[in-house]
This record gives C-alpha cells, structure tokens and sequence, in this order.
C-alpha cells in the first residue's frame, strides 16, 4: 500500500494547486484572468496523470519497492542523516564565522563521515586546502564577496 | 548555403585567444575530472561549476561551460570502461564492450579508440553544426508566440516519451517543474502568485539552484548508496596505442555513427543516451560476426562513443538557434547563460554572430585538446580515478553550496538547495526522470508568456495549435511522440504474438 502514497500525494499537490489558482486575485491590467490561465492548465493535466499514476500504481500494489529499501540498508542512513545534519550546521555558521572557517569544518565533518575515521590526515589535508583554495580563487580571482 | 566563411574564420581567430584556450583546457579537463565519477554525469559537471563563469564575460562562459560538457562526456566513458559505472545515460553504451575490453588487459586500448572516436564524432558534428545553424536560426526568426509555445510543448512531451522509463512520471515530473516556474510575481500583470507571502519568493524560484540541488545534492546524496561498495579504479590499463586491425575494424562504425549522432543530437529530447544506443545496436547489425559485440569488440567502444559526442555538439543546435534546450544537460547551460544575461534565440546569431562562432571554433579545437589530454594522459587520468571518491562527492556538496551562495548571497537558497536535493534523490529512488522537471522549470515562464501572447493574438483557443504550417507540424509531433511509447509497445506484443 505504500506505493499508493505518492500518486495520493500529487493529487493532493494538483487540488492544492487549482483551489490557490482559482482564489488568485484577478488582475488590474489586461485580462483579469490573465495569471490564472496557465497554472490552472497545469493544475489539471497533474491531476489528470496523477490519477493514471495512481491506477498504475494500485495494479501494483503487492511489489515491493526495491530501491527504496537501498535507502534503509547499510550505512546509508547513516551517511544522508548526518549529512544533512552537517549541512544544517554549515547554514547556521556560514555567516557568522565566515566562509573558510565554516567551510573547512564541513568539509572536514563530512570526509570524516564518509571516508571515515581512520583516513584522518588525509581528511584534514584536504578540508584544509580545498576550503583556501576555492575561498581564495572565488574571493581573490573570482571577486565573489564571501562571508 | 548561408554559412557566412568571414564569420567563422573571425570566431577562429577569437577562439585561439590565450585566455579562451585556457578555458577550454580548464573546462576540459574539470570535466573529464567530475565526468570520470561513477554516477556523476555531464549535467552534475556543469551545475556544480556553474559559479566558475560568474564575471565572466558570456562567449568566455559559452566557452568553459561547452567544454566542461564534453570534457565529462569524455570522463564518462572512462568510468564505464574502467568501472562498468557509467556515469549517464550516454555512457551506458561504452561499458557493453569497454569494460569487457579492460577485463581482458586492454583498457588503454579501449581508452584510446574512446577518445579517437569522440574526437571524429565531435568534428563531424561541428562540421553539421556549421552547415546547419544558420539556416535554422533564420528559420526560427520567423516563429511567431504561438510556434513557440508549440515547440516547447513538443520538446517537453519529446523528452518526456524518450526519457527511459515510466511516461506517466516524466509527465508528473514536467508538471512539477511547470508548478515551479509559476511562482512569483506574474510578469504581465504584477500579479503575486504563490508566494504565500514569503518575500524571497516573489522573485520566483531561483532555476539555478534548483538545477545544482536536484544534480549536484541530488546525485551526491543517492550515490551514497552502495558507496562502500565501490570497485577500486586499480587496473591495470595496458598497452595505450591500438593495433592496426583494431583501427580496421573501428573505422567505419565511427565514420557512420558521427552524422548519426549529429542529427539525433539536434532533435529535441533524443540526445546522447539514445543516439549511443542506437550506433551500437546499428553496428551489432551491420556487423558480419554480430557474436564478438558484448565480448570486448573494439568497434562497440568506437561506434557509441562517436556518436555521443556527436550529439552533444548537435544538442547546441536547438540551444543556440531557438533558444530551447534538447536535454538535460544543454538546459543546464541555458540556465547558467540566462544567468549572464545572454537570451540565445534566432537574434543570437544576427546580434553576436562573432559569439556563435567563437563557440563552435572552441568546440573544434577543444576536441583536439582532449584527445591528446586523453591519449597522453591516461596514466594520470587513471591514478585520478584512483582518488576514492568518498573523498570526491563531499568537494562536490562544498561547490554545490558556495555556488549556490554565489547566486543571491541568500541563506534562504541554502534550505531550498537541500530541499531539491532530497526531491532529487526521492527522484532517482523511485525513479522519475529528472530532465523534464528541470527543462519545464527553466523554460515554464517563457512558454506561459507565449501562450498567453498567442491567446491574445488569437480569439479562438484552439487556433493557437494551428495558427500555421510551423504549428500545425508541431502540434502533430507532439501527439506523435505521445503516443509512439504505445504504438512501440503494441509492435514488440504482435511480434511476440507471432513468435
């Protein structure tokens, strides 16, 4: 039943979609329906072919989901939520400890997370250079004005 | 003919400005680097180095971003014929008989013939390039909104039926980037749409970072499964120059699969994946011992490999002369040079011929740099490959981020880049084709604004599909590539009804 849940979903996206376009606010210039037109023909083709997703998918109801079940195996999990949790942190630093030092120490939590506790040296020698490197080339040559 | 020979031969001359031969061996070889990733393909390379041609001016950006886009076509077959990972759909071809090759101690060989035959796919194509374009771009001059909005609508459907898989999720997944592109102030009327009051939206949905999250984050995060699993790129590659008989028996497959290439790469959503697919099953058929192809044969590398890379140069057709990109990887570019304030249309090639050519110059001698940086360095290129790539994916998140920092100096564009990261690996997991949503995001307000021109222009809705001749022919492809998936289909059940 699991399968159901996507098509279920973009038919909830679709209807979403049509009630926030017919409620729009007609426009003073032009047409007054003019910013309606092309969403609302939008909204209806997805409902449409979402309801063909969800007959397809119901037909299918008792496969599994194999490369889903990837996603829940090994260290996966454990690469993606941590991933995502130092990607958190990097926002929360980015401006205000600036580019390189936030830099090096995401790049450096994310090597040690995924090529591992052992490979430390490397790990640091990279996260170190890599971050000067591209904060040089993107503040110095580049001009790009980084925190 | 309309190939105008002083505009070439100034492009020549501006092409081999140091600097933009710089760009070219940059953009080369950053590609081969990003390409040679298992899983990482064409597109990853260039929304992740999109922030390198920020400052730049739009012809030196044209320059680097086409050559960091043949530059991983060529990286790709190399992990194909090394790993067995292609790195793309237009890779998958070169790992039937390359990997098989390598297995047998002839990867170097395999290397060789690969960028030999890239090297004659790529000039025919460019010779295409120059016969074609211009003819074309006139053609389109005359295109009025309601063509327009046609020829997005066959190129949307087109990449949608030819996307492998399931037509029902390219479909879903075309809506969602149409969705996309609708938010934000409407641009005829001022009209909020969609931005539930949150001000960074009124400006819409930055395309770019949807494109670095959905192929950069996107990618990273799904390749982390399996990771550990990864073949080391160890091999040993062997002789590097082939023999005579290899170059006998190549010969050919390259020479005819370059045209090929070529005009299934202008074709709006065909591109590398089916132009390499289609040599190599053309070749399996030509060939008087069919039974060698899948064992190490020397011309299933050349014949895909030609006409991949013919296709890629062919893609820039549709990109340059209308404006609309044919795949994937050519909307990215047409993203970064929207960024530049560069609109490549018909116009490009009456206001800037001088930019046109310089292009396809760049193309022709970059070509050559990569061959020679390929043949020469192999050695190199393998120990590169030999870097894990756990230690590769995490630089590709950090570029992913300061790129996208680089776009608005924004923090908010940071949650939207995870955001369509996720969309992109949930994507990849229950496999939607990711080139009809980023194509639909990039070209979705374009395509609203001539319809809504066209339906102005036009009193009856319905005569915008057949405003004229050009429509007409375009609202019948489109029904056509709709419904070829089911007439395909329907062929292969009576065949095997009769067998």
């Amino acid at each position: 039943m699991i399968r159901l849940l996507m098509p279920v979903f973009f038919i909830l996206l679709a209807v979403a979609y049509l009630v926030f376009t017919f409620q729009l606010p007609e426009s003073q210039i032009g047409n007054p329906n003019g910013p309606r037109y092309f969403p609302a023909l939008i909204g209806f083709f997805l409902l449409l072919i979402s309801i063909i997703y969800c007959i397809q998918e119901w037909k299918q109801r008792k496969e599994e989901l194999e490369e889903v079940k990837q996603l829940f195996t090994g260290r996966t999990p454990y690469l993606i939520g941590s991933t995502l949790v130092l990607i958190l942190i990097y926002t929360f630093l980015f401006e205000r400890i600036g580019f390189l030092y936030s830099t090096i120490l995401f790049l450096g939590g994310l090597l040690f997370v995924v090529n591992g506790r052992k490979k430390w040296l490397i790990n640091i020698v990279v996260a170190v250079i890599f971050s000067f490197v591209s904060w040089y080339s993107f503040s110095e040559l580049l001009q790009v004005s980084l925190p | 003919m309309g190939v105008d020979f002083q505009n070439v031969i100034e492009g020549l001359m501006v092409s081999i400005r140091p600097l933009n031969l710089l760009w070219v061996l940059i953009g080369g070889f950053l590609g081969t680097v990003v390409g040679m990733l298992p899983g990482l393909g064409p597109a990853t390379a260039v929304a992740v180095l999109i922030p390198i041609t920020f400052g730049m001016d739009p012809t030196s950006a044209l320059i680097l971003m086409a050559a960091i886009y043949y530059g991983a076509m060529y990286g790709g077959s190399r992990s194909s014929i090394l790993l067995n990972t292609p790195g793309d759909g237009s890779a998958i071809a070169a790992t039937f008989d390359g990997y098989p090759m390598s297995q047998k101690g002839q990867a170097g060989q395999a290397l060789t013939i690969s960028a030999i035959a890239s090297l004659i796919g790529g000039l025919f194509a460019i010779v295409g390039f120059v016969l074609l374009a211009k003819p074309l771009a006139s053609f389109a001059l005359r295109f009025g909104p309601a063509e327009y909005f046609m020829l997005m609508l066959f190129t949307l459907s087109a990449i949608v039926s030819l996307s492998k898989g399931n037509m029902v999720k390219g479909f879903i997944a075309m809506s969602i980037g149409l969705i996309l592109s609708t938010v934000g102030i409407d641009l005829q009327t001022g009209v909020h749409r969609f931005t539930f009051d949150i001000p960074q939206l009124s400006e819409g949905i930055d395309f770019l970072v949807v494109i670095i999250g959905v192929y950069a984050v996107g990618e990273v995060l799904y390749n982390f499964i399996g990771i550990d699993s990864l073949g080391s790129g160890k091999k040993k590659v062997g002789k590097k120059w082939i023999t005579k008989e290899q170059w006998q028996q190549s010969k050919w497959p390259m020479i005819r699969s370059g045209p090929m290439g070529f005009l299934i790469g202008v074709l709006p959503g065909a591109g590398g994946s089916i132009a390499s697919m289609l040599s190599y099953t053309t070749e399996r058929q030509l060939s008087k011992n069919p039974e060698r192809f899948g064992k190490g044969a020397v011309e299933g590398v050349a014949a895909p490999e030609s006409a991949n890379n013919a296709a890629s140069v062919g893609a820039f057709i549709p990109l340059l002369t209308m404006g609309i990109p044919g795949s994937g990887t050519t909307a990215v570019i047409l993203g970064a040079v929207i960024m530049l304030g560069l609109r490549p249309g018909p116009l490009l090639f009456e206001n800037s011929p001088d930019m046109v050519w310089t292009l396809v110059n760049s193309m022709f001698i970059g070509n050559i740099m990569l061959v020679i940086m390929n043949i020469l360095m192999v050695g190199l290129l393998v120990r590169i490959l030999d870097t894990p790539p756990k230690v590769l994916y995490p630089l590709i998140l950090v570029l992913a981020f300061i790129g996208t920092y680089t776009l608005s100096y924004s923090m908010v564009d940071f949650y939207i880049l995870v955001i369509f990261g996720l969309i992109g690996l949930a994507m990849k997991l229950l496999n939607f084709p990711i080139a009809p949503l980023i194509l639909a995001v990039i070209v979705g307000s374009d395509m609203e604004q001539n319809f809504r021109k066209s339906v102005v222009s036009h009193d009856n809705y319905l005569n915008i599909f057949f405003a004229s001749s050009v429509s007409t022919t375009l609202t019948i492809m489109t029904i056509l590539s709709v419904l070829y998936p089911f007439f395909l289909g329907w062929l292969q059940k009576r065949k095997q009804k009769q067998a």
